[in-house]
């Protein structure tokens, strides 16, 4: 192909048209407190790997409903587990089985 | 000394319980209702939150309550006005009643969807409201999409109307959240492949049982809560919708399309009252008319200078079903009392 030195930019729209991904379908069966958060944000406040990267376990959560299942995998790598975010969580949600889920989506989750 | 008379203008739920309570007090009520028919807007509802007890069942022992009651039906109060201790109504179809005590039970009309043009009401037969989904949900009006479809998409906007300035209506419909959540799960359960969305601002769950439901609709039922406000709905291919918001917990625009677009229409005043001398007359609200709490009834003096005129129920401002029954009972104790300080 001819490189004629321009770029498209992708869409930034989230396209809740497509059907949720098999796989989180499969994680959130697996772990079902995933669907109780209300993306408070508690668990992003007291996050100690927070201060350096993006890590966000809400954000991570709304990416899983929202089916961006690559950002939600790659973001997910950031998680230290220290697992001070599940004593803050006032819905009780499994967040370290979560995030290792979320981490190893299409590899432990393979579908 | 003959029996006191009190004259109730609306036969909704808040005017036929307060005409139960005054009856029961041994006063003697006549009630006045613009429409053909009593109930107000509970009759046309189908389940009501946060338990989806059957409308019906709720609206009946109001109806029993006031059998017996003189009922003047499709007569529209125009003019109140009062003469030393006795207050006159006057009816447009030329109705005239006199009594002790007046109770303005008013009521609400829902928001006209059609103002919010960028939502498409009344242009894609998709959009609907969310008094016509209690409609289809009773089976008196067809389901804007084909009910053999395997999975409809359906989606909820709250504050239609409400918390909008440009409306006019800077205030909260109060129930509006609840019964989207109770909906929707109702959604859920007829359709059980759809997929339900609810473009909300911040969820208002402020009643016993009301985070429950919320609760339960997000775990058991899947229904998917986006907090952004719905920017503009586009007709897409076959009858579809297309929606456009923000999500703002993503920071991200979102799309999605629909094959019903439900709108959740607040609140508002259904009877501008205006003062002059002697005179009140019920008119029409215009823009940003609040409800009657906000405006003369809450002026002491004014008050003091029309004692008799009392008001109860969802004309004062939002009120789920269980506010406006106890209001209208708490409100028909203040007229009983009054009466008897007169007599």
């Amino acid at each position: 192909m001819i490189n004629f030195g321009y770029t498209a930019s992708e869409s930034r729209h989230i396209d809740m048209d497509e059907r949720l991904h098999p796989a989180i379908e499969k994680m959130l069966h697996r772990e079902p407190s995933l669907k109780e958060c209300i993306a408070c944000g508690r668990c992003a406040a007291v996050c100690t790997a927070g201060y350096f990267t993006g890590m966000q376990f809400y954000r991570l959560n709304l990416m899983a409903h929202r089916g961006l299942i690559n950002e939600m995998k790659q973001a997910a790598r950031a998680c230290m587990l220290c697992g001070k975010c599940q004593m803050t969580c006032p819905k009780g949600v499994n967040i370290r089985h979560g995030v290792l889920l979320m981490s190893q989506i299409t590899d432990v989750l393979d579908v | 000394m003959s029996q006191q008379k009190v004259a109730i203008v609306g036969a909704g739920p808040a005017g036929l319980q307060a005409a139960a309570t005054l009856v029961s007090l041994g006063v003697s009520v006549e009630i006045f209702e613009r429409n053909g028919s009593p109930g107000g807007h509970l009759k046309q509802w189908h389940a009501l939150f946060p338990h989806f007890q059957n409308a019906t069942h709720a609206l009946n022992p109001l109806l029993n309550g006031v059998k017996g009651i003189t009922m003047h039906l499709g007569s529209k109060v125009s003019e109140i006005s009062h003469n030393g201790n006795t207050w006159r109504l006057l009816s447009d179809d030329g109705l005239k009643y006199e009594s002790d005590a007046v109770l303005l039970t008013t009521g609400f009309n829902l928001f006209d969807a059609s103002r919010k043009e960028e939502y498409g009401y009344g242009v894609y037969p998709g959009v609907v409201t969310s008094a016509q989904l209690e409609e289809m949900f009773n089976g008196q009006r067809p389901w804007p999409f084909d009910k053999s479809l395997a999975a409809p998409k359906i989606g909820f906007v709250h504050c239609v109307g409400s918390r909008d300035v440009k409306c006019g209506n800077r205030f909260c419909s109060k129930v509006c959240c609840v019964t989207a959540v109770k909906q929707a799960i109702e959604i859920r359960k007829r359709f059980s492949d759809s997929a339900v969305t609810c473009f909300y601002m911040d969820l208002r769950m402020y009643g016993l049982g009301f985070e429950e439901l919320y609760h339960e609709a997000q775990v058991n039922h899947q229904v998917q809560f986006i907090r952004g406000r719905l920017s503009e709905a586009s007709p897409a291919v076959s009858g579809k919708i297309q929606v456009k918001a923000e999500d703002t917990l993503m920071g991200r625009p979102l799309k999605l399309t629909l094959d019903m677009l439900v709108l959740m229409v607040g609140m508002e005043p259904a009877v501008k009252l205006t003062a002059q001398n002697n005179h009140l007359a019920l008119g029409k609200p215009g823009f940003g008319d609040g409800f009657m709490a906000d405006r003369e009834l809450n002026t002491p003096e004014y008050l003091q200078v029309t004692p008799g005129l009392f008001v109860a129920g969802a004309c004062k401002g939002p009120a789920s079903l269980p506010d406006t029954i106890q209001d209208a009972k708490a409100v028909s104790v203040d007229v009983y009392n009054f009466l008897k300080t007169k007599s």
